[in-house]
């Protein structure tokens, strides 16, 4: 019994109707005088700006957005860099108040992988990963993955060993896959997207970490679809393009791309929801980026699969 | 009173309370007893499979069992489910009830085509319902079968955990202690204690538990 692959047009759809929504919505992602009245909402509106970057990043990487999307994707970036993070000089700004957060470093990662540079930024973090404390930090073992992928894409020696991170995360120690509910799945998607730089090379998921996905991934995908949970769905997706042999579910995928609104918004759980247009983008910015994600990796594998 | 069945049957299972005769917990001249051996199928006989845990009551037991086929030949356009439930009564009588006059009748003809057609989760519905044929050495075909899907039923057996159906879980849970090759990663024996942790208060959950334990040395 074998499962049927998604069309490119159905994955292809979902990823354009997703980035429609995020350019149309471009404004949201500013951060507003108040927000940098305190380093903590400031953290809070990097995180869907810097999610916002690697997206687009994976688009030109995955080389599958039209003339059309590649254009808007790419006017996207540059109003990321110039003015949601003035050239890089908010990052700057927040790594001179939290020389010890991780989070300038996880978010300049990608523009610079991207082409932009602030020297600055780079000379200030450099100081601070040559302490011991950079290395001695605490904080959970795929969000240290995350930390050393973000290193790795600068071009600096890693802080720590890559491998020993891998297994220190819960999926590096494959537990019993019957135990999985919301908060693993979201470590396992995160272990898996730091180890793959973001879908770039999925060949770095080792062997028996992808046997173990390949077989239980589709049970997890089934019963979130069941729950209506799209953002984790979506994640979900993202790691089955991972896989060496990715499903791209026809069925899961129709009823994922069935939940996005006619805008091209993706909600959480359930339906849209609705109120004040600030209010809604905060609450959807998050599945709408992770649909563009899944959608540009699975049409990519879709392609690749054809070619 | 199917509860009560069940309850015996996994007690003796476990090795615990009475001497199981299913004529003593079943009896004959009792209604509801056919409708009750039909939803057990071949797990009213299982005890028989143990050894010394239970004294087999001849003549009284096989009219029990004779009743029950009686009462609900499958017919041309039974389920699958159905199909195979009858088939097993039919083959563990054969097993555990031997001799008998008129003999047992030949067991019959159950179709295997879904196991290679059904996508998993129906494939895993329909296996957890037909968890009584796991009991050795029954329906040792559909076994093989069902071998070539066990990444199937092991993901049949994490979702089904995910969703609290403990019943299927341990369904699940059982025919993957019969197969070879239940897949490590699973966790079957901390899995197959889960579930009767969280679900055993229902009797037949508890049985399925139990079986895997005593036939097949899987769970704690």
């Amino acid at each position: 019994m074998t499962v049927t692959a998604a069309s490119p047009a159905l994955l292809h759809g979902v990823g354009d109707r997703a980035l429609s929504w995020l350019d149309e919505h471009r404004e949201h992602f500013r951060l507003t005088p108040d927000d940098f009245v305190n380093n903590g909402a400031v953290v809070e509106r990097l995180k869907p700006i810097g999610e916002l970057a690697l997206n687009m990043q994976v688009l030109f990487r995955e080389g599958v957005a039209g003339s059309r999307q590649k254009a808007r994707a790419g006017q996207l970036l540059d109003f990321a860099w110039r003015e949601l993070l003035d050239g890089g000089n908010v990052l700057a700004r927040l790594q001179h108040d939290e020389p010890l957060s991780p989070v300038p470093l996880e978010v300049y990662a990608t523009f610079h992988e991207l082409g932009h540079r602030h020297p600055g930024l780079e000379a200030a973090v450099e100081v601070c990963r040559r302490t011991a404390t950079w290395t001695a930090l605490e904080m959970m073992p795929n969000r240290r993955l995350g930390v050393l992928n973000a290193e790795r894409k600068l071009g600096l020696a890693p802080s720590s060993d890559f491998g020993e991170a891998v297994a220190r995360t819960w999926l590096g120690q494959l537990p019993e896959p019957w135990t999985v509910q919301l908060h693993i799945a979201y470590d396992i998607t995160h272990t898996v997207f730091h180890l793959t730089n973001w879908g770039e090379a999925p060949d770095r998921i080792p062997p028996d970490l992808a046997d173990y996905l390949t077989r239980y991934l589709p049970a997890w995908m089934d019963d979130w679809a069941d729950l209506e949970h799209w953002d984790l769905l979506g994640e979900l997706l993202v790691v089955d393009a991972c896989l060496p042999r990715p499903t791209l579910d026809a069925a899961l995928w129709e009823r994922y791309a069935a939940a996005q609104s006619a805008g091209g918004a993706m909600p959480i759980q359930r339906g849209m929801p609705e109120g004040d247009p600030a209010r809604v983008f905060d609450l959807v910015h998050h599945p709408t980026l992770v649909a563009a994600f899944a959608s540009a990796m699975a049409t990519s594998r879709a392609m690749s699969a054809v070619r | 009173m199917i509860a009560d069945a069940a309850t015996g049957v996994a007690l003796a299972l476990r090795g615990e309370g009475d001497p199981y005769a299913l004529s003593g917990i079943l009896r004959q001249e009792d209604a509801l007893t056919p409708a009750a051996v039909r939803v057990l199928g071949a797990d009213a006989l299982a005890p028989y499979a143990v050894e010394h845990r239970a004294v087999a009551v001849g003549a009284d037991d096989e009219a029990v069992v004779r009743q029950a086929l009686a009462a609900y030949p499958p017919g041309a356009d039974a389920s699958a489910v159905s199909a195979w439930t009858y088939r097993g009564l039919v083959e563990a009588a054969h097993a555990f009830l031997p001799g008998g006059a008129p003999p047992w009748p030949p067991p019959p003809e159950a179709g295997t085509g879904w196991v290679e057609s059904d996508p998993w989760p129906k494939l895993a519905h329909r296996a957890s319902q037909l968890a009584a044929l796991a009991l050795p050495p029954l329906a040792p075909g559909l076994a093989e079968q069902l071998a070539g899907r066990t990444d199937d039923l092991a993901r049949g057996f994490v979702r089904a955990v995910r969703r609290r159906d403990w019943l299927q879980a341990a369904g699940l849970g059982r025919w993957l202690a019969r197969l070879p090759e239940a897949p490590q990663t699973l966790g079957l024996d901390s899995g197959l204690a889960f579930v009767r942790q969280m679900g055993g208060t229902d009797p037949r959950v508890a049985l399925h538990v139990a079986a895997a334990r005593r036939f097949h040395g899987r769970g704690w």
